[in-house]
């Protein structure tokens, strides 16, 4: 059985980018345009790992990692931040959120197919 | 007596309206050259009220100009990205066909090792063997089919990598169209205070500011791993702290 990937970004090509670089190494991927569309997602896919970028409108990245980890249910997802942000303070914030790893975009695709498998394969 | 002080008090107060109007013809001057500068300024005045009007209101269509390049380059680039796709699916499946075709390749081969135990030595038979196996050119072509494909494939990924320029440009973008809006406000302001009457063609224009719009102003487009590398220079000490703690929690 496939692996899912919840994908988080406000860019539609961003998404484009992840979906192209996972789906050819075999995972299904479920966009969601940010943070809000992402929580909702989450009950009605067997989501695996959850891929998300930091600022995004209604619920940002922050936010939503916080709210994943405050889940019961998904509290053990691991989650990649995939980011413009590159200063320490946001990094530092992300991973004290609760991100297991953090990318910075433009990213590398075999970059982040390595990171997934880190925690999926 | 009462009298000569009252009149003695008037002459007092029209010396001093005299001394006034003494002041007062100096000031006239003055004043006149006041008015002269005023009436220089006020059309001055009127341009620059003008021009700043003008400009606060070609503000928003210029919003609207760096909206429709971000909308379009996310589109040109969606598209590009789909055919890019296509074209990484063909490549997987010429590759796949590769491989069957290999594999089979060597099961024949096998066989045909087999057949020529099975054929009489002859010099007849050895040349017809020789001329069929030099016109094997399979073995020959694969490797560099493969090679051609492999160039495809690192080509594919390279054009990935590049077209994530436009999120970069578009955060980026997003952030002009932000400073632009910080300008228009600051414009429609100044027009408060040069003619109240502007200001309301001025506020009136709608426009299409993305309330929600996130972005970041200082997103590089680099193919540079030097940020990544300080970001994981960064989580690799967070994840050592992280480790030193629970030894610390482990032993306390």
């Amino acid at each position: 059985m496939k692996k899912v990937i919840l994908v988080a970004d406000d860019s539609p090509s961003i998404r484009k980018f992840v979906s192209f670089a996972l789906t050819m190494k075999g995972f299904d991927i479920v966009p969601a345009c940010d943070g809000m569309e992402a929580l909702e997602k989450l009950p009605s896919e067997k989501v695996n790992l959850v891929i998300t970028d930091l600022n995004m409108p209604n619920l940002d990245g922050f936010e939503l990692i916080k709210a994943i980890r405050n889940n019961e249910d998904y509290r053990d997802i691991p989650i990649i931040i995939l980011s413009s942000l590159a200063g320490s303070e946001e990094i530092q914030r992300g991973m004290d959120c609760g991100a297991n790893s953090y990318l910075i975009k433009p990213f590398d695709p075999k970059r982040i197919a390595y990171e997934v498998s880190k925690y999926l394969n | 007596m009462k009298q000569i002080s009252s009149m003695s008090d008037l002459f007092e107060r029209l010396n001093d309206l005299k001394i006034v109007f003494r002041y007062g013809q100096k000031l006239i001057p003055i004043i006149q050259s006041l008015i002269d500068f005023m009436k220089e300024t006020v059309p001055l005045l009127e341009d620059i009220n003008t021009s700043i009007s003008d400009t606060t209101n070609k503000i928003p269509r210029a919003k609207d100009q760096i909206n429709n390049v971000s909308s379009q380059t996310e589109l040109a680039t969606t598209e590009i990205l789909d055919v890019v796709d296509s074209i990484s699916l063909d490549v997987e499946k010429v590759d796949k066909y590769i491989h069957d075709i290999k594999s089979k390749e060597d099961e024949k081969n096998k066989s045909w090792e087999e057949i020529k135990k099975l054929i009489p030595s002859s010099s007849a038979a050895d040349k017809l063997i020789k001329q069929y196996e030099s016109l094997d050119v399979f073995s020959s072509t694969i490797p560099a089919i493969e090679e051609v494909f492999g160039k495809i494939r690192n080509d594919v990924y390279k054009i990935t990598l590049s077209l994530q320029v436009q999120d970069i440009t578009s955060q980026q973008l997003a952030a002009v169209n932000h400073l632009i809006e910080s300008v228009r406000m600051r414009l429609s302001s100044l027009i408060v205070h040069l003619d109240e009457t502007e200001l309301n063609s001025v506020d009136n224009v709608k426009l299409d500011i993305p309330e929600k719009a996130t972005f970041d102003p200082d997103a590089v487009y680099t193919k540079s791993t030097e940020r990544q590398d300080v970001a994981d220079e960064l989580i690799n000490s967070i994840n050592a702290k992280a480790t030193q703690d629970e030894i610390d929690k482990l032993f306390s």
